[in-house]
């Protein structure tokens, strides 16, 4: 009776700490951070967006078993585009929110800014859209990126100019920031080098009011405008240029692809029909099943009928992160740095990997300081919106031949 | 440039002069006991555009201060240094372009127009209350957000006159709530320090409506619709229309000046508004008790006027002002909870560069800093740095202003200073 007695009780404590053990597991939390601009002067169509798509970065990984046993959160912090609440933000997250590593990044000097921070203090980075050479080219060792170079990204904007007909002359407007000023650099050597002359005018971030400057571009009389302000800037020109008679379907015309939020870029610039925008990542019919599973799952969430590629980065910089940490088997910076080295990760975005780092140095097969830790494989596509109020995951693909779904609409 | 050397000789030579004849001619008026309020001013732009010859005039003659020996000198200084660049760089397009040079004038007018509509609230609430309200870009942020939320989101397709004037009407209750429950307390000496007390309540109330409007709304770019599509017109003929051609969104004069629709349509809307408040101020006796009230609140009172009802009317109407220029813009520009943030800068600037507390001030050198903005935009030679300077240029004539007279173009010694108290 005794015996049978104990061994109740046994099988009664037994059942009882089984659902205490579970919970345990399931309070524990490993948190990453999660860089964006969710305020002015910063582009926050682009930062809701990666706000939107690290979550579910968030949910995904958690659903599939977290990151060593635990839930991974994403803290995900406003950077404003501004370098110096970048940095802020940057030690808060490691400091006091204890990441272990962080994701995201849209504006280029928020990653020229922040990464000597996380650097520092040995956390990995990986940025996400942050485009500036320099980000990668310090080879730093705990910084990663995904987005493309600036300079391989700006090639391709040239280059598309370079080829549409009777192009001689090009208006480039470029904000002051680490993103915009190395890009129409670029821009305007590689025009040049196609003997293309070009103008540049730099405006600070977060201007409104662009009448004169629309006034001294018309007045160059160019054959070509290219526009790299990002967020509501880039919007704000390219309207008044349309008012003025020197937009989209005016003259030959890229605009920044913040307006690949189409729903903001209609709103904001109904004029804007015919503008080009550069989109990394392939297009939508060539998804692989994660990325569609995720372009479905972001679209509900959303409410939008496109996934920016802004928001595929951001989501593939929280998984990679999510399976270096796995791969490491801890939480260890050095660790990671480890894993993500030796990566082979399958994101929405395609296979990221990265080939240059602490075991190869980018100038062992000839490339620049640039390639260190930078993902090689991104695809990098122009498109073009034909047709009025049409949602971005129809547009046009019009370069390169390997891409093209139709053929791009020059403006006489 | 292609002749920089003639340009910044020039430059120095105004220069030079200039700080000559600002300390020379206000020695001289001293010791001959005359008013020197003025003095310094004219001795400096007298220096500039004369130079020697015309200071040696002014200090053996020593003559009053007039309007006349100001402002002739003045624009003879301004066309020296019109002539000196055109001769220092012959190609720039303010020089060989004259269609551009229309265009640049007419877009420095018409913003410097809308400039000037928001500054006057400013100012208005500042001679009225003595208050510098930091709240003033987040009361033109909600007017255009109002706007925007009548027209496209709650009401599609009503008429914008109608967003306009929710608009008004809710920034006017907002703005004499606010000043009923947060500012009375400067007037009756519970507060030790109301200059600091009004900065720092309106600074609060800035911070909160942009917060709470970026909780409700987003922080997402929102825009209205073209109020107005401009007709098509063709004048004197379709063949010809020389004077006059219009598109939906662009109308463009004489062959060569070109003014976008939502610009044009926020300049009218402003000049209609300025008429109607000019002939509020100086024809209703409500208008003409705030304008008692600013000039001397003790005997506005002694005359039945009760200076604390004016004192939130003028806060109320300030904040309203403020949020109508707002709504004229949200067609114009993309609109975001952080939007008021450089045109309320740029009003500080203007309404110091009129002069504290003076509506005429306030409007006058709202046009001067649109010209001069775009001048600076177009004449600049370097094309990056050009656009990148826009906020500096109003900054250099505020300076300049400020050394050579500190109240302002058109400013009181003592405007208000009683910070709403009787």
């Amino acid at each position: 009776m005794k015996t049978r007695f104990l061994k109740w009780c046994l099988m009664a404590v037994s059942l009882s700490v089984i659902p205490l053990a579970s919970a345990y597991a399931a309070d524990c939390v490993h948190k990453v951070g999660g860089l964006a601009p969710l305020s002015a002067p910063g582009s926050v169509v682009g930062g809701e967006a990666m706000r939107d798509a690290m979550l579910l970065a968030e949910r995904d990984i958690n659903a599939a078993g977290g990151v060593l046993g635990c839930d991974l959160e994403v803290v995900i912090t406003d950077t404003e585009g501004l370098p110096e609440k970048a940095t802020a933000m940057m030690e808060k997250l490691i400091t006091q929110d204890g990441v272990v590593a962080v994701g995201g990044g849209y504006h280029s000097s928020v990653g020229v800014a922040s990464k000597d921070v996380a650097n520092a203090r040995g956390i990995p980075v990986v940025f996400a859209e942050t485009w500036n050479d320099t980000i990668t080219g310090d080879k730093q060792k705990y910084i990663f990126r995904i987005a493309p170079l600036s300079s391989w990204a700006s090639g391709v904007i040239w280059q598309f100019a370079a080829q549409a007909p009777g192009v001689k002359k090009v208006a480039i407007v470029t904000e002051n920031t680490d993103y915009g000023i190395p890009a129409a650099k670029e821009c305007e050597v590689g025009l040049g080098s196609k003997g293309i002359s070009s103008v540049t005018f730099g405006v600070d971030i977060g201007t409104q009011d662009f009448a004169g400057i629309v006034e001294r571009v018309k007045a160059e009389n160019p054959d070509y405008i290219i526009v790299l302000l990002t967020g509501e800037a880039g919007f704000n020109f390219t309207q008044q240029a349309a008012d003025a008679g020197t937009g989209p379907q005016d003259i030959m015309f890229h605009a920044n692809q913040a307006g690949l939020e189409s729903k903001a870029w209609w709103e904001n610039v109904p004029d804007g029909r015919l503008a080009f925008m550069a989109r990394i990542g392939v297009p939508e019919t060539m998804y692989s099943a994660s990325a569609l599973k995720f372009a479905n799952d972001y679209k509900a969430k959303t409410g939008k009928t496109g996934v920016e590629s802004f928001a595929l980065e951001a989501y593939d910089s929280i998984g990679i992160l999510a399976q270096a940490i796995n791969e490491a088997g801890s939480t260890n910076g050095n660790a990671i740095v480890n894993a993500l080295e030796n990566i082979s990760y399958d994101g929405v975005l395609g296979r990221i990997y990265f080939p240059y780092g602490s075991k190869k140095d980018p100038s062992a097969d000839g490339k620049g300081n640039e390639w260190w830790h930078q993902w090689p494989d991104v695809a990098i596509t122009m498109v073009q919106y034909q047709k009025e109020g049409e949602p971005s995951n129809t547009m046009t693909i019009v370069y390169p031949e390997s891409y093209k779904t139709g053929e791009p609409e020059y403006v006489d | 440039m292609e002749f920089a050397p003639i340009f910044w000789w020039t430059t120095l030579w105004l220069l030079v002069w200039g700080i000559v004849g600002s300390i020379g001619t206000r020695r001289i008026y001293l010791a001959k006991d005359l008013d020197t309020s003025n003095a310094v001013l004219m001795g400096s732009l007298v220096g500039a555009s004369l130079g020697p010859i015309g200071l040696l005039f002014l200090w053996l003659k020593t003559p009053e201060a007039s309007k006349r020996l100001i402002i002739l000198p003045s624009l003879l200084t301004v066309g020296i240094i019109m002539t000196a660049f055109a001769l220092a760089d012959p190609q720039n397009n303010c020089v060989s372009n004259s269609s551009f040079v229309l265009s640049q004038i007419t877009n420095g007018l018409i913003i410097g127009i809308i400039y000037g509509l928001m500054a006057l609230g400013l100012t208005l609430i500042f001679s009225i209350l003595g208050v510098v309200s930091f709240s003033h870009g987040e009361f033109y942020m909600i007017g255009g957000m109002i706007t925007y939320y009548v027209t496209v989101v709650w009401f599609p397709g009503v008429s914008p006159v109608v967003g306009i004037l929710i608009a008004c009407l809710a920034t006017f209750i907002l703005g004499a709530v606010f000043e009923r429950l947060f500012l009375t307390p400067m007037y009756d000496g519970r507060i030790e320090r109301p200059v600091e007390y009004g900065i720092l309540v309106t600074f609060g109330l800035a911070f909160t409506l942009m917060y709470f409007v970026q909780a409700v709304a987003g922080s997402n770019p929102v825009k209205a619709k073209r109020f107005f599509d401009f007709p098509r017109i063709r004048f004197p003929s379709k063949e010809d229309p020389w004077l006059i051609k219009t598109s939906r969104g662009n109308m463009e004069l004489f062959d060569t000046i070109s003014i976008s629709n939502p610009r044009f349509i926020a300049a009218v809307i402003s000049i209609l508004v300025l008429l109607g408040l000019l002939y509020f101020l100086y024809k209703t006796w409500t208008g003409k008790a705030l304008r008692a009230v600013s000039q001397d609140r003790e005997a506005a009172a002694i005359a039945g006027i009760n200076p604390h009802r004016m004192n939130m009317l003028a806060f109320a109407m300030g904040g309203m002002i403020a949020a109508l220029s707002g709504a004229t813009l949200v067609q114009a520009f993309s609109w975001l909870p952080h939007v008021g943030l450089i045109p309320a800068m740029r009003s500080f600037v203007i309404v110091v560069l009129g002069g504290l507390g003076s509506l005429p001030g306030a409007f006058f050198g709202g046009i001067i800093i649109g010209l001069v903005e775009a001048a600076g935009t177009g004449c600049v030679p370097d094309p990056q740095k050009a656009s990148s300077y826009i906020p500096a240029y109003g900054m250099i004539v505020l300076t300049l202003t400020l050394l050579l007279r500190p109240t302002g173009l058109m400013g009181r010694r003592f405007a208000s200073g009683t910070h709403g108290k009787l």
